[in-house]
């Protein structure tokens, strides 16, 4: 397992693929921090970098498809999924060895983002207490939106196809919030509580205020782990009805 | 070594293999045969154990692909028809990524990867980026990834595909020297090609086995069956009576004018001692024989024959001996398997 991890970590990193997504990672995230500063009056001190993961939500979550686009679509495309299939790994070996490359990648992604909170700490103060927290709380939220990716990349043969209906998953992700908060849903409070448990937005708010809730953290890991589950299942389902 | 029983698989309502049964014996080269479609790659696919089975069982090496996998697969080198390489790998750093996902122990893993670099003539490509090597060099990097882990079996799916003549040679004389250690399943669909190089041979074709016979009875059916050109200046008609009243004479066919009174025939006949009697009856009717070759018949004929048979067969001597003017078999709809 270790030497497919190894691989999949090779083909991010001896190209430009994560090297480019962290800078665009960068980017997004040095656009607000310099406008967040750029608007800071005295009389308002509200700058927080939670605040910055939440407001840029729209741009990060255009990085996880692509991130996720190419890991198994790319394997089916070019004749490989035999080799990774014929091996002697189990499929759920394969899923998790690609599962935590990506998960490396990203996490990389995000270390690389550290240097604004300690360029910060140099100049003034930083609430390290709530910053990590956002971090593990936008963490988790990537590794569940990242198990969703690879479940697209999984059923698709093109990478495109599978990011851009992951892009639009994601969006619906987004949405979800925006519809719970709908005076049609608001009127039905039932559908309203079962809308907003599944956000993972509103989740996220909870982490980024220094609340570190174990019904979160039970809520991302899960999701994630039915997305690998649902993965295997479909990699074995296509095995057996191939046409 | 590999037993399969029975093995059925379907994609959808569609049977691309129905109920196969053969085996390869330790050390021994299996050729498996069949045109486009017939179903060879699916039943390789299933014996590597990349796709399931509908139906059936596969044992290698007395494990059960489906039951026991994880040690069932560490037997199995397998070169798919399409080498699965990843383009944007160097030939080295690929090998060694196959051998550790193959499970080879860290203390061996340069060595095996040297070894099938040498065996495969890849050494001095060890740092080319696989996107850059030629069709050849790819098939060979797939084929020593095949060989790395050791296994027992190698199942080797039209290796030489796309490769120039000296380039087959070489992949032919690579197979005849891994027998000493290896089982090998060969899959071509040009007979010549596994003759070269097996002992036994599986036909297959639309997903049924026509015939599972040894190379030297193959041959044997061939020599059976040998063609005799003849030129012979007479009448037509009566030449064609005089030899199809001889005895060991199959079939006369594909009569040809060359000049006035003078024809070209080709007579199928038993053995090559019916010449001799085809000769004196032409003589001693005064037809005057011009010219007499011999040809055996076409290995690829045989194959034709075989695989327009729709129904099964045991040996390749039933189907030669019936004669070949039946009519073949009708066009199944579920030939649409892709290679």
């Amino acid at each position: 397992m270790f030497s497919l991890y190894k691989k999949e970590m090779q083909s991010f990193f001896f190209s430009p693929f994560a090297y480019v997504l962290a800078a665009l990672f960068m980017f997004v995230f040095s656009l607000s921090f310099a406008t967040s500063i750029g608007s800071l009056t005295s009389s308002t001190l509200k700058f927080s970098f939670p605040n910055i993961f939440y407001n840029n939500f729209f741009y990060f979550i255009f990085l996880i498809p692509i991130l996720t686009m190419r890991s198994f679509a790319d394997e089916r495309k070019g004749g490989t999924e035999v080799l990774l299939l014929s091996s002697p790994l189990s499929v759920s070996k394969i899923v998790l060895a690609k599962f935590l490359s990506i998960a490396t990648v990203f996490l990389f992604m995000m270390t690389v983002s550290m240097f604004f909170p300690i360029y910060a700490a140099c100049k003034g103060e930083v609430m390290w207490s709530s910053l990590f927290c956002a971090y593990i709380g936008f963490y988790l939220w990537g590794l569940a939106c990242i198990a969703v990716g690879m479940l697209l990349s999984a059923l698709s043969e093109n990478s495109i196809i599978a990011a851009v209906l992951g892009e639009i998953i994601m969006q619906g992700f987004l949405f979800l919030d925006n519809f719970g908060a709908t005076a049609l849903v608001q009127s039905y409070p039932k559908l309203n509580s079962i809308i907003t448990w599944f956000s993972l937005q509103r989740r996220f708010v909870f982490f980024s205020q220094g609340m570190f809730r174990l019904e979160d953290l039970v809520f991302f890991l899960s999701v994630t782990a039915v997305f690998l589950t649902w993965i295997i299942i479909a990699i074995e389902k296509r095995r057996w009805s191939r046409s | 070594m590999v037993e399969i029983k029975n093995l059925t698989k379907y994609y959808g309502n569609n049977p691309a293999v129905r109920g196969i049964d053969f085996e390869i014996r330790d050390n021994e080269i299996l050729g498996f045969l069949g045109p486009n479609g017939a179903g060879k790659s699916t039943t390789m696919n299933i014996i590597a154990g990349y796709l399931p089975s509908t139906g059936g069982t596969v044992t290698v090496n007395g494990f059960d692909i489906t039951e026991e996998a994880a040690q069932a697969k560490k037997c199995i080198g397998y070169l798919p028809e399409i080498p699965p390489v990843y383009p944007d790998m160097r030939v080295e750093e690929y090998l060694f990524f196959v051998a550790g996902l193959k499970g080879v122990k860290r203390a061996e893993l340069k060595a095996q990867v040297e070894s099938a670099m040498e065996r495969l003539r890849i050494t001095d490509m060890r740092r080319r980026l696989i996107r850059n090597l030629s069709k050849g060099y790819k098939q060979r990097v797939g084929f020593a990834q095949a060989l790395l882990g050791n296994p027992k079996i190698l199942i080797l799916d039209e290796p030489t595909v796309g490769l120039d003549p000296s380039q087959v040679i070489e992949v032919r004389n690579l197979i005849l020297d891994l027998k000493k250690d290896h089982s090998i399943i060969f899959s071509s669909h040009i007979l010549a090609e596994v003759s070269a190089v097996c002992e036994r041979v599986v036909i297959i074709n639309k997903g049924q086995i026509m015939a599972i016979d040894t190379i030297e009875n193959l041959q044997k059916s061939m020599v059976a069956n040998t063609l005799l050109n003849l030129k012979v200046e007479g009448d037509k008609d009566k030449v064609v009576r005089l030899l199809k009243d001889v005895r060991g004479v199959k079939n006369v066919s594909d009569i040809e004018y060359v000049s006035s009174g003078v024809y070209t025939y080709k007579a199928e006949i038993e053995n090559e001692s019916v010449r001799k009697d085809i000769l004196s009856v032409l003589l001693n009717n005064d037809c005057n024989p011009i010219e007499v070759t011999m040809a055996k018949l076409n290995l690829e004929q045989v194959f034709l024959k075989l695989t327009e048979k729709g129904e099964k067969r045991t040996s390749l001597q039933d189907l030669l001996t019936e004669d070949a003017a039946t009519a073949p078999a009708s066009e199944n709809p579920y030939d649409n398997e892709e290679a």
